[in-house]
């Protein structure tokens, strides 16, 4: 049986009873719903063992192939499967200690990934390192058997639902930019760690800031050595490699339908202009989906293909546009909002994250142009912020 | 799965014709030639390319005398002849009138008119005449224009519809009696326009090739203006590669202009555009396709347009990142300017195009549908 039968059965059987009500929810804008289920799903998720289908078979993974699990993605998606609780986990967290951990690191946090009952959060923004990622001032320093960790992250996406937070932090005094830096992985449930909701455009609060007050973590949870940091921080952005990106399309392919069968509804479909956007939207999905295809045929090796460097600036602006398109098909109905904010609502307001964070667009031209096109660098200022 | 599925002989094809192609433009100066003297059409280049290279038959099937490789041969060789405008009647010939052809014609027919496309012995303009001719007692009038490659053409083939509404396709020597053919000089100078007259052109007089259902004629012409994505996706590419040139060796206050965010910056969103549009054109030439056609339709109908609109954009930013310079004839940028603008207006117009695709994605119009469903 493939993969996609495989998983389709389990589905059938298991999207039901008190899970119905999550289906189709906890997307981006989202993920702050229902999030007590969403972690029992995450460990029902687990048990039937779907976390870790790439991994090695000696860490309980299945080896399974890039397209295998592309298929698998896609399959959950059309099922309109939960928004995943532990998508940071299995997708960054668990390719970096693969390839970066120790043994023991592996031993240890692997298998609370696996069966999905310990949930990660990212460490990586300050607020004065977003697109300047490197100007970390969280700081780290080795106090006997311990990491003390003052400092302050932000944006951090769902910190209040997770248990570890992986942290980038300047270990060694008097560096500056890419030097000095540590990767820790840090407990959240501890008094040194205080959590406050960032309450965001859209009413709702997936992001939060993170302060740390003489944290702690174990000396031997740093993932590489001392000074490494921006190394494994900028290899885990490299795993996200675009596995998802169809499944993510299933959800914007949802989105699109409900905009058209609203569109269909209220008469809007007559207006050529809206016509012509909706269709455009609809030619801009098709070729999210080719230049998807495109780039994991052509990126088994790893690198970054040409066609790679336009995904993430291609797809938020698509998606930005479609939140404002799904207002215009609604209209002036669209300022009324009954119990809670609808999905097109939501998908409005949501989605002006979606070119802000992952890096900004202006942050993507900068990469393409210098990346992919070779064009000069940009000079770097000597005002520190 | 995989929808790209270039070969190593497309290829090979590929990087053939990539330096046939770089000899024949000699630095620029052969399009200022073709655009002053060629009424857009190299006849001995054409000869040279389609007959002596045999690259007219490359996706013609092999029963016939082709190459058959398929869509893909064709994108390949569109997209580096959309990369140097190259000035013949490939597309109108090799793409429009060879899936014509393929599609309604008999199998004799096949053989002998696929067989002379393959060996670089004809060159075919199409008309579409549904809307515009008018057939009466067998008889054809009517004016057609812009009639592309038509000025050269050793065959007309066109299509009119008869009083049951079926497209009726006949091929007509330019020679017929009451059949005139009128070069226009062409606003894109390296293609060629011509307009075409008829006044009672008996239908026995020409060859008979076919006919065909309307909404089968429309998606046959749909798939084959796919191809044009390719030459879109090329022409993109030279407007991007000249614009990086010039921003790398152009100094202005002091540093490369292609240090400027400003320029950097619209230099990222022409590749988005072009890359975006390569993958559209890929796709619509995938053979995963060729037994949905359906599919088949929707994604050449994305192609072109997406394609032809990306073309556009790239190269009206790649003239402006040029300043003065782009401006100016001696610089060969205008003509690919000029040409994007052709393909965006070519068979199905880009608006057209997208209320086309409104249709087909289910969007219920009050207006009259123009998708012929």
């Amino acid at each position: 049986m493939s993969i996609r039968e495989e998983l389709n059965q389990w589905m059938l059987e298991n999207l039901t009873g008190e899970f119905e009500q999550i289906r189709w929810r906890g997307g981006p804008g989202d993920e702050d719903s229902s999030s007590e289920l969403r972690r029992a799903w995450e460990q029902k998720f687990g048990e039937a063992g779907w976390i870790g289908l790439q991994w090695p078979k000696e860490y309980g993974g299945r080896d399974l192939s890039l397209m295998d699990f592309v298929e698998f993605n896609e399959e959950y998606a059309r099922h309109g499967g939960p928004g995943r609780a532990g998508h940071i986990g299995e997708t960054l967290m668990a390719p970096t200690i693969l390839a970066y951990g120790t043994e023991a690191q592996k031993e240890r946090f692997l298998p609370g990934i696996k069966n999905g009952t310990e949930l990660w959060c990212q460490g990586y923004s300050e607020p004065n390192a977003g697109s300047d990622l490197s100007n970390i001032k969280t700081k780290a320093r080795l106090d006997g058997d311990h990491w003390v960790i003052d400092g302050q992250k932000i944006w951090t996406s769902l910190a209040h639902e997770s248990d570890w937070i992986f942290v980038i932090a300047r270990a060694e005094e008097g560096t500056k930019g890419r030097d000095g830096l540590v990767f820790l992985l840090v407990e959240l449930d501890q008094p040194g760690i205080d959590i406050r909701p960032i309450h965001q455009i859209s009413g709702t609060a997936e992001f939060n800031e993170v302060y740390f007050t003489e944290a702690k973590a174990e000396a031997g949870n740093i993932i590489g050595e001392v000074g490494e940091g921006w190394k494994i921080a900028m290899a885990l952005l490299g795993f996200e490699r675009g596995a998802s990106t169809l499944g993510q399309q299933m959800m914007f392919q949802n989105e699109l339908n409900l905009i058209i069968k609203t569109a269909n509804e209220n008469g809007r479909a007559d207006d050529p202009s809206l016509r012509r956007r909706i269709a455009e939207a609809h030619a801009g999905l098709k070729v999210m989906r080719f230049n998807a295809l495109r780039m994991l045929n052509g990126t088994q090796d790893g690198s970054t293909s040409k066609e790679g460097y336009i995904s993430k600036i291609f797809w938020a602006t698509w998606h930005r546009d479609l939140g404002e398109l799904a207002m215009d098909v609604i209209g002036a109905d669209a300022e009324i909002i009954e119990d809670e904010l609808s999905p097109l609502q939501k998908l409005f307001l949501f989605s002006r994250a979606d070119t802000i964070y992952a890096g900004t667009n202006q942050i993507q031209r900068n990469i393409i142009s210098e990346r992919a096109l070779g064009m000069p660098k940009e000079p770097r200022g000597t005002t520190n912020g | 799965m995989p929808p790209f599925p270039f070969q190593e002989d497309h290829e090979m094809i590929r990087e053939a014709v990539k330096g046939w192609l770089s000899d024949w433009e000699d630095g620029g100066k052969t399009l200022h030639r073709v655009a002053k003297e060629g009424q857009g059409f190299d006849r001995a280049a054409w000869e040279g390319f389609a007959r002596d290279q045999g690259m007219a038959g490359i996706s013609i099937p092999e029963q016939y005398g082709g190459a058959g490789m398929g869509l893909l041969g064709r994108t390949v060789i569109m997209e580096e002849t959309g990369y140097t405008l190259f000035s013949v009647p490939f597309f109108s010939t090799c793409v429009l009138a060879a899936d014509m052809i393929e599609a309604f014609a008999s199998e004799d027919d096949k053989k002998d008119l696929l067989g002379k496309i393959a060996s670089g012995d004809i060159i075919i303009s199409v008309l579409d005449g549904r809307e515009k001719l008018s057939l009466k007692d067998n008889k054809l009038s009517g004016t057609l224009s812009p009639a592309t490659d038509a000025a050269h053409a050793d065959l007309i083939l066109v299509a009119a519809k008869d009083e049951n509404n079926d497209v009726v396709l006949t091929g007509y020597s330019p020679n017929t009696a009451g059949l005139s053919v009128t070069p226009y000089a062409s606003l894109d100078p390296t293609r060629s326009q011509a307009k075409v007259s008829f006044e009672n052109v008996a239908l026995s007089d020409g060859q008979a090739i076919g006919k065909a259902d309307d909404v089968a004629f429309s998606q046959t012409l749909q798939i084959a203006h796919g191809s044009l994505a390719a030459e879109c996706v090329g022409g993109g590419q030279r407007c991007l590669d000249m614009t990086l040139d010039y921003a790398n060796q152009r100094v202005q206050f002091g540093r490369q202009i292609g240090s400027f965010q400003s320029v950097k910056h619209k230099c990222a969103d022409m590749f988005i555009a072009l890359e975006s549009a390569r993958s559209a054109s890929y796709f619509a030439a995938s053979p995963d396709l060729d037994d949905d056609r359906a599919a088949k339709f929707e994604a050449a109908l994305i192609a072109k347009n997406y394609a032809s609109e990306a073309f556009f954009k790239i190269a009206g930013d790649a003239i402006q990142m040029h300043g003065g310079i782009g401006f100016t004839w001696e610089y060969p940028l205008h003509y690919f300017f000029k040409r994007a603008r052709g393909n965006r207006a070519l068979f199905t117009s880009s608006e057209d195009g997208f209320q086309m695709l409104a249709d087909q994605i289910g969007l219920k119009s009050h207006a009259s549908s123009i998708s012929g469903e």
